[in-house]
Parts: C-alpha cells; sequence; structure tokens
C-alpha cells in the first residue's frame, strides 16, 4: 500500500513556457484536473489546476474586452503554476495515508509523486479513494459486517478466530476508533461465501462485542 | 481491485496518412491509419514486408526522413499533438517520454563506447545527473532486464556481449528514463527462440512494472499472440482489422487476416495432415495500388463492389474494426483454396527406401591461431572450435531430415561439410555409396551434380548481372544434363513448375521480389537433378504468406522428382511440419534425432523441450510450459566437459548428486522406439515422464 502502487504512471505533463489557454484546453481535452510542470527531463518546476486557471472576473472588471484578451494570449502556465514552497509532492516509496495526510492538512486533491525532482507519477483524491475502496473490498460481493469491540487487546483475534473455526474467509477488513465514542473501536469485515444467518449467530456468540450493522453487498 | 475511470490514451492516431516525397509526384505510403494505445498495454501491429509497419512507429517520433512528413490526421501523445513539432521539444520528447527499440541492436549502440558510457549519456545528457549516480542508476536497470554480472557488462564494448545480451541493453537504455510510451520495431527478430522467449518474457514484466505503452511491430504472427492485448493488421499501408488479440486468432473477420492465419504452420502440424495455403499474388507497391479495396487482387471474395468502393474500417460487436465490405457474410471455416495456390497432395512414403546419406561420427574442427608469439611461431597449443562433433545419420531417399537449433550449433557447418564447401576433420560420409569427406574441389562432377544446395539469402548467391534463364542454365551447360538445344525448353519447364512463368526467363535478380528469388534459387538447385538438396534456412527472411508458397513448392519438387532434403530452420513449426526426421543440435553435437513426431512429444531430450517451451505459438489460448534457459551458449572452443548441455541443462537436478556425472562423462545415446535416440543421461524412463510442453492446441481453423 505504498504511493507508487495507486498513482497513475506517465502523467500528462506540460512545460512552463506553453500559454495558459493550451493547458485549459489539454486539461478539457483529456479530462485532468491536474498537469504536472515539468522542464528538460522531467524535473518538476510546478503544478498546473483547474482552480489555478480559474481568473475571477472582478479582477477582468475594470479591463475593456481588447485588454482582455491581450492579458489572456501572454499568460503562460509559469505564471499561474503553483511553485517554489506552496509545490507539495510525495515520494514514490511513501506510505498511502502519509500522501492521505500531506492532502488533507494542505487541503489540496493531488500531489505529483517525484523521485529525485524527477515527476514519476501523480497521485490525486480518486486515487485514494480508490485505495478506499479496495481496503473495504467495495469490489466484490458478500457480506459486510461492522462490529464495535471495546478498546482492549485481542478483540479483533476474536473476531478472526471465530470466522477462520467456520471455515470462510475475510476478504477485506478495517478498523476505526467509533466515531464520537473513544472508548469502543468499530471493526467492519467483509466475508465472502458465507450465510449472512450464520455469520451473524456467530459473531453475536463472541461476548462483549455488538454488531451494529449487517449487510449483504453485491 | 477498483478500476479507475479510463484515463486517455497515450498514443493517438487518428486518420493518419504519411506520404514521402519522391521524384515525379508524391507517394502515399500509409493511408488513414488510426488507434489508440492505453498505459500499461502492448498493442501489436503485423502485416507483410512493405505494409508500411514501421513506416506508422516512424511518424511517431518524427523520423521520416527529409521526404517523408505526415500528410493527414493527427497524432497525439499524452493528449499533445506530436505532428509538425520540431526542434528542441522533438528532442526532449524522444529523449524523456517516448523511447524506441529496433531489429539490429547492433545499429542501436555504439561499437566505438563501453556500454556504460553510452547508457549513462541518456542520464547526464536529459537530466543532468551525476556521472556516478548515473552509472549506479544503470547497473540497476540492467540487473532489472535480468543482465547477469550487470557491473562487469558496462565496462564492456557491444561486441563483447551475445546479440540477446545487447537487445537487452538496448532495451534497458530505453526504460532509463522512464517512457511513457515505447515503440519496438521487430526486436526479436533477429534473435535465437531461446533469446527471443527472454526477451518476450522481460518485455511483459516491465510493460506490468511500469505502466508503459508499447507499440510492438512484427511480422510474427506468435510473437503477437505472445505479448499484444491489442493487434492491428496492415495490408498495403492501411489498417485492415483491429480487435483484441484473442478475437484476431480466434474469429479472424478480414480475408486478409484469415489468409495469413493460414498461411503458418501450427506446431504440432506436420505434412501429411495438414497444408499451409499462401495468398496469392503480393502487397502492391505503395504507388500502384489498386482502387477499391487494396486486398481486392488477392482476395478470394472479391466482388465488383470491391473493385469500385474503398471500404471503410467499420466496427463490430465484439469491438474490432473491419475494413471490408463483406466481412459479415465471410466465413472462414467454409473457405476453400482457389485453384492457383492448391497445395500438392503429399502421398506414403514407400517405408523401405534405400539410404541415400549415411554419416558416421562426422566431425567438423575449425583451428584457431591464437595472437601470442609463441602461437605465430607455431609452438602455442593447437586449439580448435568443434563446430560439428559426432553426428551420424542415415537419411533413407525421398524424405526430409529437418536441423534445428540455436545459432552457432553447427547446423551450417554441418550441411557445409556434406556439400563440400569445408573438409571434413574426421568420420564418414557416404552419399549413394560415394565418400564425400573431402572437398568439393576433388570431387567427381557427377557428384556434385547429384548434391545441391538452397541457399538462405538468395540476394547473395545470385549473380546480379546475369538473368533468371542464364543462371538456371548455367548448371545444365556444365553438368550437361540437357543437350544444348533443349536447355531454353527444359529452363522454362522449371521455370514453369516454380509458378514464375517464360516471361521472368530474361528478368534480372533485381527485378524479382524476394519469394521469386528464392524461387529461382531453388529452381537452380534443381537443375542438374540432384538427388540430395541441402537447404540452409531457405525461407527465414521471407514473408510468412510467401514461406507458406515456398515450402509447398519444395514439398511438390521433393513429391516429383523424389528428391532427399536436409532442411535447416530456426523456426520449429516449419521443421515439424516440413521434415519426416528432425536433427536437434546443440553446440557441435546432436542432441536428439528421431520421426517429427517423436521429437515434438515426451520422452524430449533436456534441451529440445527447453527450445519448444521457447516457440512463440500462433494462438493466444494455447498452453506452453515456461523454460527458461539460464546463460550463453558456451563458447565451442573451450565447450563444457561431459555432457556439452550441462551448463544450462535444467533437468539435470533429476540425476543423483545433482547431476555430477552429466559433467564428467558424456552421455550414452538412449534409443526409443522408432529410430528416436536421445543424447542423454537421464534415462528414458524418466524422460517418458516430464509432460507435453504444449497443451491445449485449438485444432484446425
Amino acid at each position: 500500500m505504498l504511493v507508487k502502487d495507486y498513482m497513475t504512471r506517465h502523467p500528462i505533463m506540460i512545460s512552463p513556457e506553453t500559454p495558459s489557454a493550451e493547458a485549459q484546453k489539454m486539461m478539457l481535452e483529456n479530462d485532468v484536473r491536474h498537469l504536472p510542470v515539468v522542464g528538460d527531463g522531467k524535473r518538476i518546476l510546478g503544478l498546473i489546476t483547474r482552480d489555478k486557471l480559474r481568473v475571477p472576473p472582478s479582477d477582468l472588471g475594470s479591463l475593456n474586452i481588447w485588454e482582455i484578451s491581450r492579458i489572456l494570449s501572454d499568460l503562460k502556465v509559469k505564471d499561474m503554476m503553483v511553485k517554489g514552497k506552496d509545490l507539495e509532492t510525495v515520494g514514490p516509496n511513501e506510505t498511502l495515508e502519509f500522501a492521505a495526510q500531506a492532502m488533507i492538512k494542505n487541503k489540496i486533491g493531488c500531489l505529483p509523486v517525484t523521485e529525485d525532482g524527477i515527476v514519476v507519477g501523480i497521485i490525486t483524491e480518486v486515487d485514494l479513494l480508490a485505495e478506499l475502496s479496495d481496503l473495504l473490498g467495495g469490489s466484490v460481493s458478500g457480506v459486510r459486517v461492522t462490529i464495535r469491540t471495546p478498546d482492549k487487546v485481542g478483540e479483533y483475534a476474536k473476531i478472526t478466530t471465530a470466522i477462520a473455526e467456520k471455515g470462510w474467509g475475510i476478504y477485506a477488513s478495517g478498523g476505526v476508533r467509533s466515531p464520537k465514542n473513544p472508548d469502543t473501536w468499530d471493526v467492519i469485515i467483509k466475508v465472502r461465501n458465507a450465510p449472512k444467518d450464520e455469520l451473524v449467530a456467530v459473531l453475536q456468540g463472541i461476548e462483549g462485542q455488538e454488531i451494529i450493522d449487517v449487510r449483504e453487498v453485491s | 481491485m477498483t478500476e479507475l475511470k479510463k484515463a486517455p490514451p497515450v498514443l493517438k492516431l487518428e486518420d493518419v496518412a504519411v506520404a514521402y516525397k519522391v521524384r515525379g509526384g508524391e507517394i502515399e505510403a500509409v493511408q488513414d491509419v488510426s488507434f489508440e494505445i492505453n498505459r500499461g498495454e502492448t498493442h501489436g501491429i503485423v502485416g507483410e514486408s512493405g505494409c508500411g509497419k514501421s513506416t506508422v512507429a516512424w511518424a511517431v517520433v518524427n523520423f521520416l526522413g527529409a521526404n517523408g512528413y505526415v500528410k493527414r490526421g493527427s497524432i497525439k501523445f499524452q493528449g499533445k499533438e506530436l505532428v509538425g513539432v520540431t526542434g528542441e521539444e522533438l528532442r526532449r520528447l524522444r529523449g524523456d517520454q517516448i523511447a524506441m527499440v529496433y531489429q539490429d541492436p547492433m545499429q542501436a549502440l555504439n561499437p566505438s563506447m563501453r556500454l556504460g558510457d553510452q547508457m549513462s549519456e541518456v542520464l547526464t545528457v536529459h537530466r543532468g545527473m551525476a556521472q556516478k549516480e548515473a552509472e549506479q542508476r544503470c547497473i540497476e536497470m540492467l540487473e532489472r532486464v535480468y543482465m547477469p554480472d550487470a557491473a562487469n557488462v558496462m565496462k564492456r564494448f557491444p561486441h563483447q556481449i551475445s546479440g540477446g545480451q545487447q537487445q537487452r541493453v538496448v532495451i534497458a537504455t530505453a526504460l532509463l528514463n522512464n517512457p511513457a510510451l515505447l515503440l519496438m520495431d521487430e526486436p526479436t527478430t533477429a534473435l535465437d527462440v531461446t533469446v527471443e522467449a527472454a526477451v518476450l518474457d522481460l518485455i511483459a514484466d516491465l510493460r506490468r512494472e511500469f505502466d508503459t505503452a508499447i507499440m510492438y511491430i512484427t511480422h510474427n504472427l506468435g510473437v503477437v499472440a505472445r505479448v499484444s492485448t491489442r493487434v492491428g493488421v496492415m495490408y498495403a499501408g492501411e489498417m485492415v482489422e483491429r480487435a483484441t488479440v484473442e478475437e484476431i486468432y480466434k474469429n479472424p473477420r478480414h480475408p486478409y487476416t484469415q489468409g495469413l492465419i493460414r498461411c503458418v504452420p501450427k506446431l504440432g502440424a506436420d505434412k501429411a495432415k495438414s497444408v499451409l495455403y499462401p495468398i496469392r499474388g503480393r502487397v502492391p507497391p505503395p504507388n500502384n495500388r489498386p482502387a477499391g479495396c487494396v486486398f481486392g487482387p488477392r482476395c478470394d471474395y472479391v466482388q465488383e463492389r470491391c473493385r469500385e468502393e474503398r471500404p471503410q474500417l467499420r466496427e463490430f460487436p465484439n469491438a474490432s474494426l473491419v475494413r471490408c465490405h463483406f466481412a459479415e457474410e465471410i466465413v472462414a471455416s467454409d473457405w476453400t483454396p482457389s485453384e492457383d495456390i492448391m497445395p500438392p497432395s503429399i502421398t506414403g512414403k514407400d517405408v523401405a527406401a534405400e539410404t541415400i546419406l549415411k554419416v558416421d561420427d562426422l566431425k567438423k574442427y575449425y583451428k584457431v591461431t591464437g595472437s601470442s608469439l609463441k602461437d605465430v611461431i607455431g609452438l602455442g597449443e593447437k586449439r580448435y572450435v568443434k563446430a560439428v562433433e559426432n553426428a551420424s545419420f542415415e537419411l533413407p531417399r525421398g524424405t526430409t531430415l529437418g536441423v534445428v537449433g540455436e545459432s552457432g550449433c553447427g547446423k551450417s557447418t554441418l550441411i557445409k561439410t556434406l556439400i563440400g564447401l569445408e573438409d571434413t576433420t574426421s568420420g564418414n560420409a557416404k552419399f549413394l555409396g560415394f565418400d564425400i569427406t573431402n572437398e568439393i574441389a576433388n570431387r567427381d562432377l557427377s557428384l556434385i551434380q547429384e548434391l545441391q544446395m538452397v541457399f538462405q539469402n538468395p540476394d547473395s548467391t545470385m549473380n546480379p548481372s546475369y538473368t533468371v534463364g542464364q543462371q538456371i542454365a548455367r548448371p545444365m551447360e556444365r553438368f550437361k544434363t540437357v543437350s544444348k538445344e533443349k536447355i531454353r525448353e527444359e529452363v522454362i519447364k522449371l521455370l514453369t513448375a516454380m509458378r514464375l512463368g517464360e516471361n521472368y526467363y530474361n528478368r534480372l535478380p533485381r527485378q524479382l521480389s524476394g519469394g521469386e528469388k528464392q524461387r529461382v534459387g531453388i529452381a537452380r538447385a534443381l537443375a542438374s537433378h540432384p538427388d540430395l538438396v541441402l537447404c540452409d534456412e531457405p525461407v527465414s527472411a521471407l514473408d510468412v504468406s510467401v514461406q507458406a508458397a515456398i515450402l509447398n513448392l519444395l514439398l511438390e519438387v521433393q513429391q516429383e522428382f523424389n528428391t532427399t532434403l536436409v532442411f535447416i530452420a530456426h523456426d520449429l513449426s516449419v521443421v515439424r511440419f516440413f521434415s519426416d526426421q528432425v536433427a536437434v543440435m546443440y553446440l557441435g553435437q546432436i542432441m536428439e534425432i528421431g520421426p517429427a513426431d517423436a521429437i515434438y512429444a515426451p520422452p524430449y531430450h533436456p534441451y529440445s523441450e527447453a527450445l519448444l517451451s521457447a516457440v512463440p505459438i500462433p494462438d493466444p489460448t494455447a498452453k506452453q510450459k515456461h523454460i527458461r534457459l539460464e546463460g550463453n551458449v558456451p563458447s565451442a572452443i573451450n565447450p563444457p566437459s561431459g555432457c556439452r548441455f550441462h551448463t544450462r541443462c535444467p533437468r539435470r537436478e533429476l540425476l543423483p548428486d545433482g547431476g555430477k556425472i552429466c559433467s564428467q562423462e558424456s552421455p550414452p545415446w538412449r534409443e526409443a522406439d522408432d529410430g528416436h535416440r536421445i543424447f542423454c543421461h537421464l534415462p528414458l524412463e524418466t524422460l517418458r515422464t516430464f509432460d507435453p510442453v504444449i497443451t491445449q492446441l485449438t485444432e484446425g481453423s
């Protein structure tokens, strides 16, 4: 679960001297929202996003139509890109949660992935959502159960043992501290090839734990 | 894993036409080609030579030469238009984002620079990396492409490593900058099957790991089946069919694709049970393409509409695209060959035929002179390249012996010795009872007449200033097989038998296509009515459709004149199809010999097994065992002791002590039934337990 497993390799890139209008067109045509700006040898110089290209109408209020068109045609990618210390990047061997933290902290939707300053890929919020979905087995059918357990060592083992004894397999699992209830943990598991009722019966037999949500997902 | 919304394609060609400016106008070499390649996808492009495959690749990198240009259409790479890009931007694209691997690695490498220097140049120039760091990266990349002893290879010059390794260096160099698109133009065509298999595995690995989009050009349908996810078939500058690889082989829709697939012998097919159907005619030159459908003149289903209206690429329900007016109506299985390409029927052989060639313990050593002073004055230790060692076999009249093996295994030396281009070091070879161990200069004329040869490259064996007629007449005059007045008549008879016709009599070699030249070569070999014809890779340089025609022709000749053939080829499917007996050679030693069907089924010699598992099969559903030989073919000057194959043998471990005996003693001949002999320490019972290499070959079609 590292950045390199979930990033998009060979992203579409753009050079700093390209007119901004061209960058806007490229994003639109290729249906992407971010373009790393690179120089020779794919060295990262900045990042251009759809947001960055949005020119607020108030800025243009005092200009006449000729001035607008002249200013727009002179605008280059390097004038509008995120650069310098504002530019956040991540290495391909970092963990996904590290990338997520960086994106949350800066409230940004994408990180260029670089190795020694060379762009090797790009990771966006969509990639992280893909990871989340995979983590919880979003693409397979099965029974999804949320169990609330006390915040104690050995509780998770109880669940896995009970399921393993039945010969079923846990396809995906995740655990978080219960929202708004820091004394308990919510464990989410996805079990394949197990009848729902039997599974619930087995899990209800575990002492101290409580099933708070069961659903069959196809 | 969650499938993300489809990303835009890495490369997208739309209605691309490429033209070359020539004297008196323009030639459109490529017309209306459209396709796209996504990340991590290999898009194969197949077709005969002269169909514009390479031109498409060159157009992508704007490498068309001074007179070529993209006339229409757009080529988009990562959303950027490439048509018209020049200068600095093009240089940057070629270096950073697009890489190329061509057929001949020796032409891509600078012979006067150490490999390390030329590899690290990519990084120091394009990325401005420091020399030390760049070298470290190069070593890592060489290890990635499974190069043994990578650090040392960096210090060598290109000629000091083998062809397969050279190609690996080229691939490693291409990948150094982590390109988004890799253009590969026949990257394995010049390599042996075993090396080819390793390189193809490598390409598949790298595609997965680096998510590189690959455009893979080849004429070999087996290779395409192994590496591609989608395939485009090109004919005469147009893309005539495009579909997923499974669809192309299972359900080819365009008559040209169907024809191509019928041309290739399936591994396991032999001449008695199956036939090859060549496509009649040849690819039209770009300045003389027919109106309407370009394939019309060679198509069996051609109708009035095809001659008048150019078909468009139409989409079919299974997402394949076909450029044919009648693709829905054409059913490949109902196809019957037309009169002019009807292959010869094979009648059963007379089993008790006399032995025409008997070779016993034949050896051919080449003396190697060292460069030290001792060697020069003749005191140095004498060293020999043992090119052929202890070859023994018998060949009944009217049969074919196929000889297979990697390059450098002594196939060609064996037949050169037989024909007398080289003398024999020791051993016996008897042809119709006459001794043929001496050189050709000392042979009787009548003996020379009975032994003729067909060469691999007809270009270099034909006198360019003699007409076809003169060249074929020459052996007749020399051997006086035909009276002078009748020579012309006889030559024309031969030409007709080769399906060339009288009007070829006065042509010069340069006026012939490759296939036609090879026909003339065969006609010349047959002119003296020889009893034994030695063929050295006669079809390797030819396109599949021509190859099928030549093979059929040879079969026909053999039927008619009861000629005996020795047939060298590196293509195991062709050998299997064509031969009655097969000999597998390794480092000058025949490792296994026997009836063709026995070689291709257990018991195998471990080397034959490895060779078979490396053959690319033109059927993506076929399951093949995965055996890859380690290392390179050892030097023939100093071959390994004991069994010559022991250094690379994957089956050695089956013997006690990890196969200690293999490195110490020369193995015995194990006699399986029916003249099938295997040169191996492993007992036959063990060899029999090997599973067949290829399973799930779809029958027929």
